[in-house]
């Protein structure tokens, strides 16, 4: 029972985490920015689709408007983090204080907007209350929402479907040279500039999906505290798999997923201590390997 | 010492290599801070200069590690916390007196960052802010576990004031006192720490760490020198706060206060040392003064009341400020000051004060 | 060992001191050394040796592996396989700043100077590392001593100038003097002369001469695509080719070296 809920719910939230690392670790390689505002736009998704929902623009009470909701409120993110990516983050680009610095006033600046509007409520963020994905399936004689195996199965998607989009489509290759070499590629005609604002909004889309995705199936309630974890989340699963590195950042998030999912079962009051777990783990791995498990060994570049 | 050699050398040069505040407003900031308590102004300000002596050491180590020494380390809460807590749990079960908690504090708290030093310093750049991040949270939870409550208590531990033999008024100007000479001695120690050779080390470790290992410095060694250096000073900090607030309790490990020094060191001017301490006292008093007391008494006038959520539109102000600051000013307020006064006296008096060797050399080269 | 010996003579014989102890070994020796990155070897089982007081050169066209031998030699990187012992001592898998204070100083193709430091205090960051600070004399402090090494290659005048505002020459020299300053047994110059113009070439090909002349016991290693600066100033050349050491002799040998001018000139690039 005990192995069983290990495997099922850590599998779940791996996928879901790995999609979350995706975006942090993608605007990374390609503009060495460390957006440490990534757990924000995780927590916008959130709102966002709550907010969508009950403004009940797009309909309510059905999965189809809350299916319109979560794509709207996923393009408002996406919109919300490239124009913020040229407003802020563009001009201090290159120096990594200076974007360590301004991220992370982002993140306290979208966290208090969050108290501000909403203050002390938190708004409920869920798929309809009599769809059937708020039903549940037993599997391995553990009852799983369907909710959270759409979770799953959403995010192996559109992790499969990222993956394509970079390695087939031209502004996907265009990515690749601008993170192999900046200079080369914009000799080569890539705008980066415009490249970076739309690898922002990748990156912000893809948070925002995520924070969707694991509030419906788990938490139920968006707060203002929420991106913090996913922040811890992201980074860890990151250095864990090394950043920069997409297969990295699926494998790491399946070790994250498990071991948090092991210690928030079999830990006494584990779940207190649940957000410890990646970072931890981060911790350990970086004593012993510092570039992380599929980092790019990095040579003295002459 | 270096630096003497080098104000002999081109005073105005030297302040721009080492950021050498002109002595006189050293010396005028000095003794109006040290003439506060006798304009005789109510606790509630003592009590706002006093924390923001503290808060000046805090960010004075940060900077002497982030500014000086290019490791950044968004996670500096965890010094303040270690320092905090370690004194009030020396104090709780061994019931020593703070004269000794304060520098078993210390002791303690670069104890940690030789420990934390190590894994940390294997790591570089981002991966070192995002792991140095992840240590207060690590030890945000810990403190909050529940079977660790007993120890750590559900709301956290109470400790009494330094001076908590005095009466009120007293007391409030003893820790006033005691906490800026404290800041004097730490400011000092790491000024002189930062300006000397050691301090050139770590200059040249945020240049360019290989060129460093280059010239044959053991750059990890340095690097945990810093990092030991920041995190004592940034110990005696947290042990000083938990006395004037009399609570030691998990929030100093939250993310918004590592985020104070990064907020007064822009402010006033990263990298330059006395910068922090300027960045300090603006950070407080704008924070408690402008904005707690002086705006609500305003809109008071026109019949008008802060909605109760403003106490969290502060920190959107402050960081909005910050993400201005970086991108359009970055050398922050005090030095953007000393700039314009030295550009003043290099106008001035550049060939009567010139560098005795400069022009020594420039003789032999003539002939 | 009878090899050895000789060289030893040898060098006292050329730089006209007899050294105080008899020399039984080589100053550097590199045996096999090798370094693969993924499926390309850089640097395949190179082996040589440089005795004191000797100033040698290492030639070879792009992608030859000049720089990794160097990186390898400097500790910046580590051998898949090979020995590069230094008076007698195994120095591979030691840091950089260990190399560096057992006496191999290096200088880089690309300059790297600490930016916000003046001139002066980026030669006093070697002066702070162990061996550079054990090499200053008594009663003389480190800034004298630093402001004399910057005479010394002749840029003292710029010497309380930022490091970010003094021009590519200067800073060439700048690296010269940083690597100067931990006293080095072994110097070694990633093109020196790339960058300089005809005159600030000259200027430094003397100053390396003069250099070689006020501490005759120092070996000096130079890489350089610049064949005409490199032949005046250098006794034994070594010449790269795909990561193999094709050739070694003396400059004049070299340059009529049949194998050497197909590799490196012969595709219609006629240096200098």
């Amino acid at each position: 029972m005990l192995i069983e809920e290990i495997i099922i719910f850590g599998t779940i939230k791996s996928g879901v985490y790995a999609l979350l690392a995706l975006g942090f670790t993608l605007i990374y390689g390609i503009s060495g920015v460390v957006n440490l505002a990534h757990g924000s736009f995780y927590m916008l998704g959130a709102y966002l689709f709550f907010i969508i929902g009950t403004l009940g623009i797009l309909g309510s009470g059905t999965i189809l408007s809350s299916i319109l909701a979560l794509i709207f409120a996923v393009i408002l993110v996406g919109v919300i983090g490239s124009v913020t990516y040229r407003l802020t983050i563009h001009p201090v680009v290159g120096d990594e204080i200076a974007v360590m610095v301004v991220t992370v006033c982002l993140a306290l600046i979208f966290q208090q907007l969050v108290i501000l509007v909403f203050g002390v409520t938190f708004p409920p963020v869920r798929w309809p209350e009599d769809s059937f994905l708020m039903t549940s399936i037993r599997i391995l004689g553990v009852p799983v929402l369907y909710s959270r195996i759409l979770a799953f199965v959403a995010s192996m998607a559109l992790f499969a479907s990222l993956l394509v989009f970079i390695t087939k489509t031209k502004i996907g290759k265009a990515m690749r040279a601008v993170s192999q070499d900046r200079e080369v590629a914009m000799l080569m005609g890539v705008n980066t500039e415009r490249l970076y604002m739309l690898t922002m909004a990748i990156s912000a889309m893809l948070a925002a999906v995520a924070g969707i995705l694991i509030t419906t199936s788990f938490e139920m309630f968006a707060g203002s505290w929420m991106w913090l974890h996913p922040l811890a989340l992201s980074f860890s699963i990151v250095i864990l798999g090394g950043m920069g590195s997409i297969k990295g950042s699926l494998v790491g998030a399946f070790i994250i997923g498990y071991a948090e999912q092991t210690v928030a079962i079999s830990v006494p009051e584990g779940g207190q201590i649940i957000s410890v777990v990646p970072l931890a783990v981060m911790v350990l791995v970086l004593l012993l390997r510092p570039k992380g498990l599929f980092g790019k060994r990095i040579e003295m570049e002459e | 010492m270096v630096l003497s050699y080098l104000r002999r050398a081109h005073s105005s040069f030297a302040a721009h290599v080492f950021d050498i505040p002109p002595r006189l407003m050293v010396f005028l900031f000095l003794l109006i801070l040290l003439a506060v308590p006798i304009t005789g102004i109510s606790d509630y300000y003592m009590g706002i200069l006093t924390s923001a002596n503290v808060l000046a050491i805090f960010a004075v180590s940060w900077d002497l590690l982030v500014g000086r020494t290019g490791q950044i380390s968004l996670g500096h809460s965890l010094f303040l916390g270690i320092g905090g807590y370690s004194s009030a749990l020396i104090f709780k079960y061994y019931g020593l007196p703070i004269w000794i908690t304060i520098p078993l504090a210390m002791l303690i708290g670069s104890l940690f960052s030789v420990l934390i030093g190590f894994p940390c310093l294997r790591v570089k750049g981002p991966y070192l802010a995002l792991v140095t991040m992840a240590f207060p949270l690590i030890l945000y939870r810990i403190v909050k576990w529940a079977p660790l409550t007993p120890i750590f208590g559900r709301v956290g531990i109470i400790v009494p004031s330094f001076f908590h033999f005095l009466p009120i008024r007293q007391q409030v100007i003893a820790e006033f006192y005691f906490t800026l000479i404290l800041l004097f001695a730490s400011s000092v120690i790491i000024y002189k720490i930062a300006n000397s050779k050691t301090g050139i080390v770590f200059m040249s470790i945020l240049d360019d760490e290989v060129a460093s290992q280059a010239c044959g410095i053991n750059v990890t060694k340095h690097k945990l020198m810093a990092f030991v250096i920041s995190g004592m000073f940034a110990s005696l900090a947290g042990c000083l706060f938990v006395h004037l607030l009399r609570l030691a309790e998990s929030s100093v490990f939250l993310l918004t206060v590592s985020f104070i020094p990064v907020i007064i060191t822009f402010l006033g001017g990263i990298g330059t040392i006395y910068g922090p301490i300027v960045g300090a006292y603006i950070y407080s008093i704008l924070d408690k003064y402008v904005l707690g007391q002086m705006l609500p008494n305003l809109l008071e006038q026109w019949q008008m009341t802060l909605p109760t959520e403003f106490e969290y539109a502060k920190l959107l102000i402050f960081t909005s400020i910050v993400v201005i600051l970086v991108i359009k000013w970055p050398r922050g307020i005090a030095r953007y000051t000393t700039d314009r006064l030295e550009d003043l006296e290099e106008a001035r008096d550049l060939d009567e004060r010139g560098p005795r060797i400069w022009k020594r050399y420039k003789q032999k080269n003539r002939n | 060992m009878r090899e050895d010996l000789e060289s030893g003579k040898d060098t006292s014989r050329r730089t006209g001191i007899r050294p105080l102890k008899v020399l039984t070994m080589h100053l550097l020796e590199v045996k096999g050394l090798t370094k693969r990155f993924g499926g390309l070897t850089a640097v395949k089982d190179v082996s040589f040796h440089i005795d004191e007081g000797e100033t040698i050169g290492i030639i070879g066209p792009n992608g030859a592996g000049k720089t990794t031998l160097f990186n390898l030699l400097s500790g910046f990187l580590t051998p898949d396989s090979g020995t590069i012992i230094l008076k007698g001592e195994n120095i591979v898998g030691l840091a950089p700043h260990k190399i560096v204070n057992k006496g191999i100083a290096r200088t880089f193709q690309v300059v790297r100077p600490f930016h916000h430091l003046p001139v002066i205090a980026n030669v006093m960051v070697a002066l702070k590392s162990p061996r550079g600070a054990k090499k200053i004399e008594w009663l003389k402090t480190m800034e004298r001593k630093a402001a004399d090494i910057l005479e010394d290659v002749g840029i003292s005048e710029v010497m309380l100038e930022p490091a970010e505002n003094v021009g590519h020459g200067i800073l060439k020299r700048l690296e010269m003097a940083k690597a100067l300053a931990t006293e080095p047994d072994l110097l070694m110059l990633d093109e020196p002369f790339g960058g300089l113009n005809p005159l600030e070439t000259d200027f430094l090909t003397k100053s390396i001469t003069r250099m070689h002349l006020d501490e005759p016991s120092r070996a000096i290693l130079v890489v350089e695509h610049k064949l005409y600066a490199l032949m005046k100033i250098v006794r034994r050349v070594i010449v790269l080719h795909q990561g193999e050491k094709i050739a070694e002799g003396k400059p004049e040998e070299i340059a009529n070296n049949k194998l050497v001018i197909e590799v490196y000139m012969g595709k219609g690039i006629q240096h200098a």
